[in-house]
């Protein structure tokens, strides 16, 4: 069931015929096949005027199927052989997107986030005025509050378990290092909690006050508040019976 | 001097763009250029592996670039390679079609080749590039490989080893001498790096055996005429061997007590010294350090000569070792498991003190979780000199697998056969199984969940449903079963682990043949039946943490206590004890297993065929399922036993295979009873009390990608006459 | 069933902790006690370093029994001005919230994960092991 690629020998057709057959393909959505043939016209005629397109071109197909080994390769030669060329920004965002795209969920491999970051910041240095340029710069936030979240991820993790200090240590990396990011009032919150867990009041009160300095309108504000002030949220938010704790830890798999 | 160019014309591109040329060469019109930018230009240009040849000529106030391009590959292939194939060898090899051509990397890629295939052990192997020019300025690259005969090792000799033959040094060696098998055995060549390897092997081999001063003074090796043949000689010496002298515990750290660090040693004076030896000692006395919440205590062994009596005193100094703190553990790799899973394996957190052996347990349990195919642990240094970060890099393999499938068969019927059984489901960690038959004569349904942190603790949570339903004219009898079972396990030790688990269960048995036992048509006529029992188990493991690395014991008690509600009241015992061992520094296993189990009922009821005993081969082997156990005299069928008990010894060895091959020999010596059928309705029924069967098999391990296999043959030693035996049979091979 | 303890964390040794004086600097107090577990929120106002043991007892859930955490806070001029320390009494029990800010990616489709990881071709399903 894998993709069959046509075996037809396309030597004796022209670089023109062969680029068109894989702008037809990618027209019907065979994005594999289109990389095909683009590639097929880049090895075949390597120095006629469509080689330049059909690069670009295949690297785009690859990644529409997303098939990112290959689209980042395509991507690299195009920047290689092109690096002036006005689509070398465009190569350079799709070498970055081939990494973004496979970000996933927090819990899993965030090897990819830091290469994603990468390949974003050579986008946005080296090419600002493209119009690529400010995609990429929303990408890059998007990737390093990904890569925030995953600090707070292990974060939580610790905390769960009760081992404040080392939950204390991650939220602080989010607090110092990620700033700009989403999870910078959750961190502070978080170490209102871990602080008071561990008994250093006037800790987890310099945390709150950053918090009510900066972020006063988050929902993070008024736990940390309710906390500080002594009211304390009840112990137990309503509806949350040891049953649902367990359907909501071991069906839906979250974290507490 | 410097130039000032107002234009610069480039020459002789074709693929390559002005623009690209410019951007490589760095410089802009109108610039103040220097000779030495010029010539980091020229070194850029030349650097960017586009072009053949690059000229820059001032004319005047114009700067001239000519370059010659490097034509593009179309292909790259391979001819006269025979023992590699074509993707092995494209894998080596940098160039790739549609990349530009570049000599210096066509030289490496062949100096690449021929290293893989003096790695083989042909040595005369010659590798050259070529290139056919193809058109529009494009080029084949074809590698021609001569790959020349196999220089294999006629004669392996040693000299100056007094105490071990020739023959059995050998045996020690990986290279090997070529023999009969010369065709078939890869290792008889002559491998520098291998035999590098080899002297390393003799060490190891007569250290362990208490030479410590044994050295090999030179490894010569004269090439024969015909180049088709080496001697190779090892020119050695033992030395004297050496017995353990005096061994102690000493410590310099106040306040630590060295009397159970002592009681650990198992090294006894007198016995042949070997670094093995020390090595697991060193091991324990760490595990009771961490036993006792010491942190940062390193045992560093203490070696003293004294010649006259041929004996090293040994003492191993407790001392503190540097502070080292664990700052932070970032995992890798993980696309499909959660991070959380992976993290729970640690019983260290962040910030506590850095200790190796517990990083390394972490990491064995990493891998026995078996999610991944490979998962490497390793600590490297922090953001400061007394902190250090854990890298733990996976690879994920697949953990799930789906099968659909239809059967027919003449006594069932035609069915339909699904199962999707996932290790590692949602990357969470879980275990689900689910398989369903339909066939007409035999309907199956089986389904079991496990979450193995229930609730974020070290506590497992497993429940399982069964139900099966076989009903065809030439079995003997029909059943309906179905069973519910959910349970608990956790630790309640070190080294044990308890499972608590109810069992509710319903069995109906009808359709039972006329000339069926009268044993069998009595116990028919209660027709469904209802039992529900709570049960327990309690396991005592010690291969993974006890103190011998590679001994273990494993210990299981279990009960279920039926008589909860339920028509039954029963008390079924099961024990087992596995013991193993490796000897012979530890080349070979040998492990002994007893078991036993007793299903009694109480005032009144009683077991029926599909409660009781019936031995498969996983419990003894060398008979068919129901091959042995009380029998009815008339109608010869087997009617199963509440009490069994087996032993079963057994031990495996390497067979001097490659390991690649990943096979083993084993033998193995198994005795047992199957016994008392309970009520026996007026029925003369055979082999009813304890009768010991004995049986002896040779099998064969084999490591496959699909799972560990056993093939075992069994001749049966004393058995009943009406015993099945079976001679052959193939099994997974379970580490026990 | 047996108890199983686990220690956590570092707090250095009391005669360690004698050892520094009022003034000391920052940078002196962590080359001599060694790196501190965390730091307070803003860096110049205090280091902490923190210990636990924990009881691992079937199948409850781990309870820390003993704490301690010894807090070094530093005044304007940066040298050593308090060293307090705070026992397992001093902790509350604090209600965590299950709120979570949300990532931006979307996670894999609960299909695609599950399909996505067959391929173990196991040889338990061929021989039917039951």
């Amino acid at each position: 069931c894998g993709t069959t690629t046509p075996t037809v020998p396309l030597e004796n057709y022209t670089a023109r015929e062969i680029f068109q057959r894989g702008e037809f393909e990618n027209a019907r959505g065979k994005a594999d096949q289109a990389a095909y043939y683009f590639g097929e016209v880049e090895r075949l005629y390597p120095y006629s005027d469509l080689a330049k397109r059909a690069l670009i071109m295949q690297a785009f197909s690859y990644h529409r199927d997303t098939d990112y080994d290959n689209s980042r390769a395509a991507a690299q030669r195009y920047i290689d052989f092109y690096p002036a060329d006005e689509d070398a920004a465009y190569a350079q965002y799709l070498l970055a997107l081939s990494y973004y795209d496979q970000i996933d969920e927090i819990g899993r491999d965030q090897g990819l986030t830091f290469q994603a970051l990468q390949a974003l910041r050579t986008v946005i240095e080296e090419y600002p005025d493209s119009e690529y340029a400010q995609s990429a710069i929303l990408k890059f936030d998007l990737a390093f509050d990904h890569l925030a979240g995953k600090e707070m991820e292990v974060g939580r993790y610790y905390l769960r378990h009760k081992h404040y200090a080392a939950a204390v240590k991650r939220f602080r990396v989010v607090v110092e290092d990620f700033q700009t990011t989403t999870h910078t009032p959750e961190a502070l919150h978080r170490l209102v909690e871990a602080y008071l867990s561990l008994g250093l009041t006037d800790e987890a009160q310099s945390a709150g006050a950053i918090l009510g300095h900066n972020y006063q309108a988050t929902e993070w504000y008024k736990d940390s508040y309710a906390l500080l002030t002594g009211q304390g949220l009840e112990t137990r938010a309503s509806g949350d019976n040891w049953l649902s704790k367990i359907y909501r830890q071991v069906v839906r798999g979250e974290w507490l | 001097q410097s130039y000032s160019f107002s234009s610069v014309v480039i020459e002789g591109n074709r693929r390559v763009e002005d623009g690209t040329v410019l951007s490589y060469a760095g410089i802009s019109r109108g610039q103040r250029v220097s000779g030495a930018e010029l010539n980091d230009a020229y070194q850029n240009l030349v650097q960017s592996g586009l072009f053949e040849s690059v000229e820059l000529t001032p004319r005047g106030n114009t700067l001239v670039i000519e370059v010659v391009e490097q034509p593009t590959i179309n292909i790259v292939n391979f001819e006269g390679n025979s023992r590699l194939n074509d993707e092995e060898l494209a894998a080596l090899v940098q160039s790739r079609s549609r990349r530009a051509y570049s000599p210096a990397q066509a030289e490496r890629d062949a100096a690449a080749v021929t290293e893989a295939y003096i790695q083989q052990g042909r040595l005369s192997a010659i590798v050259s590039p070529k290139i056919i020019r193809r058109s529009d300025n494009r080029v084949d690259l074809v590698f021609e490989v001569f790959e020349g005969g196999n220089v294999e090792i006629e004669r392996l000799s040693f000299v100056g080893n007094r105490v071990y033959s020739d023959r059995r040094l050998r045996r020690v060696l990986e290279t090997k001498q070529a023999g009969l098998l010369r065709l078939l055995v890869q290792r008889d060549t002559y491998v520098s790096d291998r035999i590098e390897f080899d002297k390393q092997l003799l060490r190891d081999f007569y250290q362990s055996r208490g030479y410590v001063d044994f050295r090999t003074n030179s490894v010569s090796a004269e090439v024969t005429r015909e180049r088709d043949g080496v001697f190779v000689t090892f020119n050695v010496v033992e030395g004297q061997q050496f017995k353990f002298g005096r061994i102690s515990a000493s410590t310099d750290i106040e306040g630590l007590d060295t009397l159970p660090f002592r009681e650990e040693i198992r090294v006894r004076p007198g016995v042949v010294y070997s670094p093995l030896q020390i090595e697991n000692t060193i091991e324990r006395l760490e595990r009771v350090a961490l036993a006792q919440g010491q942190d940062f205590i390193r045992v560093e062994p203490q070696v003293t000569r004294n010649d006259r009596d041929l004996t090293l005193d040994v003492d191993f100094r407790l001392t503190r070792g540097p502070r080292v703190f664990v700052e932070r553990i970032d995992i890798e790799g993980n696309t499909t498991t959660l991070d959380r899973v992976i993290r729970q394996q640690f019983r260290v957190v962040e910030g506590d003190p850095f200790n190796p052996r517990e990083i390394r347990a972490s990491a064995e349990r990493i891998r026995a979780l078996g999610f991944f195919s490979n998962a490497d642990v390793n600590a490297r240094e922090g953001s400061t000199a007394d902190q250090v970060v854990i890298d733990v890099d996976v690879t994920e393999q697949p953990t799930g697998s789906l099968s659909f499938g239809a059967n027919f068969s003449t006594s069932d019927g035609f069915g339909i056969v699904a199962s999707l059984s996932e290790r590692n489901f949602l990357g969470r960690g879980q275990l689900l199984n689910f398989s369903i038959s339909t066939a007409e004569g035999n309907q199956r349904l089986a389904f079991s969940f496990a979450e193995p942190a229930f609730l974020g603790r070290d506590l497992r949570f497993g429940i399982g449903l069964s139900y099966r339903q076989t009903d065809n004219d030439d079995a003997l009898y029909d059943t309906t079963r179905a069973s519910i079972q959910p349970s608990f396990t956790f630790p309640v030790s070190e080294n044990g682990r308890l499972q608590v688990r109810y069992t509710a269960a319903y069995s109906d048995l009808f359709g039972v043949d006329e000339d069926a036992s009268v044993i069998i048509r009595n116990e028919a006529r209660d027709g469904a039946r209802w039992d529900s029992s709570l049960g327990y188990t309690y396991s005592y493991d010690t291969r993974r943490t006890g103190l011998n690395p590679n001994a273990g014991v494993l210990l299981r008690f279990g009960q279920n206590l039926g008589g909860l509600g339920g028509d039954t009241r029963f008390i079924e015992t099961t024990a087992s004890a596995t013991a193993q061992t490796t000897v012979m520094n530890e080349e070979v296993t040998v492990s002994a297993t007893i078991e036993g189990g007793a299903l009694n009922y109480i005032d009144g009821d009683n077991s029926r065929v599909t409660d009781r005993y019936f031995m498969g081969p996983s419990v003894m082997r060398g008979f068919e399922p129901g091959g042995i156990g009380p029998r009815d005299a008339d109608t010869d069928d087997a009617l199963g036993g509440n009490l069994y008990a087996v032993a079963r010894f057994e031990v495996q060895f390497p067979l001097g295979l490659p390991e690649e091959y990943g096979i083993a020999g084993g033998a193995f010596y198994d005795m047992g009873s199957l016994w008392d059928v309970g009520e026996t309705y007026t029925a003369d029924v055979l082999y009813d009390d304890f009768s010991l069967r004995q049986v002896v098999g040779l099998s064969l391990f084999w490591e496959t990608p699909i799972g560990p296999l056993r093939f075992n043959w069994t001749e049966a030693l004393a058995k009943e006459d009406e015993d099945e035996e079976q001679n052959f049979d193939l099994t997974i091979s379970t580490q026990f | 069933c047996v108890a199983q303890y686990r220690n956590h964390g570092y707090v250095p040794a009391d005669e360690a902790l004698a050892a520094v004086n009022l003034g000391q600097s920052r940078a002196s107090v962590i080359a001599t006690l060694g790196s501190p577990t965390a730091a307070a929120p803003q860096d110049e106002d205090g280091i902490f370093y923190a210990s636990s043991r924990v009881r691992h007892f079937g199948f409850l859930a781990p309870e820390i029994i003993d704490r301690q955490v010894v807090v070094i806070s530093f005044g304007s001029s940066g040298g050593v001005s308090n060293v307090e320390r705070f026992t397992l009494e001093d902790g509350r029990i604090v209600p965590l919230t299950r709120r979570v800010t949300d990532n931006t990616v979307r996670n894999t489709t609960f299909l695609r994960q599950l399909l996505g990881n067959l391929g173990r071709f196991d040889a338990g399903t061929i021989l039917g092991e039951e």
